[in-house]
């Protein structure tokens, strides 16, 4: 008997846990989490994981196949590039690189885009359509495009394609913070509160953002893909990362001058960046959905 | 014969926890010609049992009942085509919360229009079959008390009130002259003008035209005005029928008796600000149902044997189904 | 001896507004005065659209009237100042669901008027949680649940513990039990009176229900498109109305109760 249920207590979990719940019944979504939770590892224990430095290259060692192959070697376990650098390491540390580097952007643009979205949801008028329709408007154009324009700008490097990302991403975030912020702002408990003295600043922290959790976290799931894709897209490009760091837009492009020969060195950092975005997508999505039966319910 | 004869129906959701009995052993009899009242509070499952009998119960719900028959033909084993086909010309619902259960992109007049089916317009041509719905619909809608018909037939249901969106429902209903209406709960939300309107008007149909009604609802004012016999739900379970007079002057549940005392305008001698009567606890939700008689841990006679679900007794044709009926207090006096 | 609450000449005009495609007519309300002593009970009746949800507004705070003033124990009250009078005067909304905020804790919910309104600390705070969570019949357990937990009386109730933490002089309630199941409502009717008895509240309550306002209201007040058509004892009103709108309600309310 798998569910014997003696005592019928009442359960009734916390949003949050209700959340989890319904995000678990979803074995496809789990997956994609566990997935997640692997990359999200080598990002934190990449340097611990690592076998050798990944700059460090090689003299002895060029281009040597994969352990599976049958001129592969075990030392090497994903083989070695054009230079004799180990691709195993060097994968790590792109994921560390490149996934890391996507969670920071898109926590600085949540924090920008929320301040602002709050802004323009609770403040009526002028202020608040201005703030709207430009950022709609910008919202039109690809993200990708906006942070080639801006690299073009600033210059190419990866401080600068940081940046461009970054400014990319916060239309969405104050898009949606801005929807939310009015939604709410017209239900009853809001306006209780305000009947109760509440400022601004104590609505929004207190009222507001407590239901907003839910759809930050399914936007950031969402930006994320988006910013992941972004840099390894303006690392290919040459815009963002510059050659010799382990970045895996860049070590793409990198592989791609030696693809008839070793055409595991472009096949292993692309499949890395399709199952990341893949299991960030299937995570989204999953939560998305756990959210919207939490609501039917 | 009756109309609609339901004997113990049972109707079992799937749960997280295993089968749940939303209707237990219910029965309902509705006579030709007579208004029967449904009352429940929220959770007594007397929308499922409207749902039940027009048969919108999704596939994997479990219905079982001892007989449930339109004129002396079973319903359950009836096939869909059949089926559909008693809804379509014998039984008619109109719903509460008019205005959702129209479509807002047509206007009144095309929907009414359309509802008409095409066996009963004659004529030769389209224009003549147009002409012919169009006399149909306004006189259907003087039927139901809705003098200007040239405002309402070219309106939209966003522009009408509720009152109007009800009378305009109970017309499309009477579309296929049907022999039972079923009303869910259509006064609900409204205000005591139009809802007296409303209940005027459904009594006046019973009269002109014969026709029999399920009254569905949880305002006991309402159907205490309209109805000939009251059905009492809780929780899914048969508490206590019996013709209105009755059941006002005596009821013998404690739950009946509990639901008319929460009502302040039936007592007159309720003294202004004096408390009123009033189960203790809330309504169980469908997952903590108790066992035996559902209303065991609010009632202020449960004893032990309330952990077995009472049988429906009867006093001459009034049922109840409770181990303490409020009779033995009398015969002891 | 002054009233708890004087409204005098109390009027609303909303402008004709919308867009230029659309144009909202105006609503107005004409100007109304009445007064409530401590422990009484103010009931205003009127269709949907009349102004009686406005009034409940404008007593609260919510919108501005556009003339008139309102006396709290003979200080008038400014529009300004929402503190003072969401201290003494406190509204209970119609729909108990959507004035709770569904993602914090009750406690949370409760200690919110606290916190922006005394300067008690963090274990006053909750002891006064507490001691009003008892005070409605709930446990000191329900601090930790979220809205979705609770049944309809339950969050009746919390409103109601929402609106009475400030230990205030007047609630007003906007439909209160339109939404609750007859078996529930009684508990809360009961439960308003005993604390109106105990704690000497003026109660200002906005409903249709007629059986309900014969029975706990003192005096009533009729609206019908924003004027006051009659007030009055209760008793005199629903006994012998002098208006005509005011006769129509008695007799739509006397058919339903009257059996066929």
């Amino acid at each position: 008997m798998a569910n014997l249920n003696m005592y019928q207590e009442e359960f009734h979990p916390s949003p949050l846990v209700h959340t989890w719940l319904e995000f678990r019944k979803s074995h496809i979504a789990v997956l994609g989490l566990w997935v997640l939770a692997f990359f999200i590892s080598m990002v934190i224990f990449g340097p611990l994981i690592a076998p050798f430095d990944p700059l460090m290259q090689n003299p002895n060692a060029f281009l040597i196949e994969p352990a599976w192959d049958a001129n592969g070697s075990i030392r090497h376990v994903f083989g070695t590039d054009s230079i004799g650098r180990d691709l195993l390491s060097r994968l790590i540390y792109g994921c560390r690189m490149t996934l890391g580097l996507s969670i920071l952007l898109v926590f600085l643009s949540m924090l920008v885009g929320v301040a602002i979205g709050a802004i323009a949801g609770m403040s009526r008028g002028v202020r608040s359509s201005i703030l709207n329709h430009l950022l709609d408007s910008i919202m039109a154009v690809p993200t990708l495009l906006i942070a080639i324009v801006i690299v073009g700008i600033l210059g190419v490097g990866l401080v600068n394609s940081m940046w461009a990302i970054s400014l990319a991403l916060i239309p969405q975030f104050v898009h949606n913070t801005r929807e939310v912020v009015r939604a709410e702002m017209q239900k009853e408990y809001v306006l209780a509160s305000q009947l109760d003295g509440a400022r601004r600043f104590h609505l929004f922290f207190y009222c507001i953002l407590p239901n907003m959790y839910e759809m930050l976290v399914v936007q950031c799931t969402m930006a994320l893909s988006v910013a992941i894709l972004d840099v390894t897209a303006l690392g290919f490009l040459g815009l963002g990362a510059q050659p010799p760091s382990p970045e895996l837009g860049t070590m793409l492009s990198e592989g791609l001058k030696v693809a008839y020969k070793s055409p595991w060195s472009i096949a292993l950092p692309g499949s890395a960046i399709f199952l990341m975005v893949l299991s960030i997508n299937v995570v989204g999505d999953g939560l998305r959905s756990a959210l919207r039966n939490r609501l039917s319910h | 014969m009756a109309l609609l004869d339901i004997k113990n129906l049972t109707l079992e959701i799937d749960g997280s926890s295993g089968w749940m009995k939303a209707l237990d052993k219910v029965s309902l009899r509705i006579e030709e010609g007579e208004i029967r009242a449904l009352v429940g509070e929220s959770g007594s499952g007397k929308s499922l049992i409207v749902r039940a009998v027009v048969g919108a119960i999704p596939e994997h719900w479990r219905v079982t009942a001892d007989r449930m028959t339109w004129k002396g033909k079973d319903l359950l084993t009836m096939s869909q085509i059949e089926r559909r086909k008693i809804m379509r010309s014998e039984i008619a619902v109109i719903f509460q919360n008019p205005l959702l259960s129209l479509d807002p992109s047509a206007t009144l007049g095309e929907q009414l229009m359309e509802s008409i089916p095409g066996n009963l317009v004659s004529g030769r041509w389209f224009w003549q079959r147009t002409k012919k719905r169009r006399e149909m619909a306004i006189k259907l809608l003087h039927k139901v008390g809705i003098k200007e018909h040239k405002k309402y037939l070219g309106a939209y249901p966003h522009q009408i009130a509720d009152d109007i969106g009800q009378k305009f429902l109970i017309a499309c209903a009477l579309v296929s002259s049907p022999r039972l209406l079923i009303a869910d709960d259509p006064t609900r939300g409204m205000e005591i003008t139009t809802k007296t309107q409303i209940l005027k008007l459904l009594t006046r149909l019973n009269k002109t035209r014969n026709l029999s009604i399920l009254f569905v609802s949880h305002d006991l004012l309402a159907i205490s005005s309209m109805s000939d016999r009251m059905t009492v739900l809780y929780c899914g379970q048969t508490v206590e029928d019996g013709k209105m007079s009755q059941l006002r002057k005596r009821p013998l549940h404690p739950y009946t008796k509990a639901l008319l005392d929460s009502a302040p305008s039936f007592r007159k001698d309720l003294a202004p600000k004096s408390p009123l009567a009033a189960l203790d606890g809330t309504i169980p939700t469908l997952q903590h149902l108790p066992i035996g008689c559902r209303l065991g841990p609010r009632c202020p006679r449960a004893q032990k044997e309330c952990v077995r679900t009472p049988e429906l007794r009867h006093v001459q044709d009034h049922f109840y189904s409770c181990h303490f009926p409020l009779i033995r207090e009398r015969e002891k006096q | 001896m002054t009233a708890l609450l004087n409204v005098e000449e109390l009027s609303f005009i909303q402008k004709p507004g919308g867009s230029w495609f659309k144009k909202v007519s105006g609503f107005q309300l004409e100007p109304l005065s009445f007064s409530l002593n401590a422990g009484e009970t103010l009931a205003i009746v009127g269709e949907n659209g009349s102004g009686k949800s406005l009034i409940g507004k404008l007593l609260v705070g919510a919108a501005k009237p556009t003339s008139g003033n309102i006396y709290l124990n003979g200080q008038k009250l400014s529009e300004r100042n929402l503190k003072q009078r969401c201290l003494s005067i406190r509204m209970i909304f119609q729909h108990s669901n959507e004035s709770l905020n569904p993602g914090i804790t009750v406690a949370k919910i409760l200690e919110e008027p606290l916190l922006l309104n005394t300067q008690l600390s963090q274990p006053d705070r909750l002891k006064k949680i507490d001691e009003t969570l008892n005070l409605v019949g709930l446990l000191s357990e329900h601090m930790f649940f979220y809205r979705h937990m609770l049944s309809d009386g339950q969050r009746q109730r919390l409103a109601l513990a929402k609106a009475l933490i400030l230990n205030p002089q007047i609630i007003v309630a906007d439909e209160p039990f339109a939404a609750l199941d007859p078996s529930v409502r009684s508990q809360t009717i009961n439960l308003i009176m005993k604390l109106q008895q105990d704690l000497g509240l003026g109660f200002i309550f906005i409903s249709h229900n007629l059986g309900i306002v014969r029975h706990i209201s003192d005096r009533v007040l009729i609206l019908q498109n924003g004027k006051v058509v009659e007030k009055g004892k209760t008793d005199a009103i629903f006994n012998w109305p002098n208006n005509e709108y005011t006769e129509k309600l008695m007799k739509s309310h006397q058919s339903l109760v009257t059996p066929k």
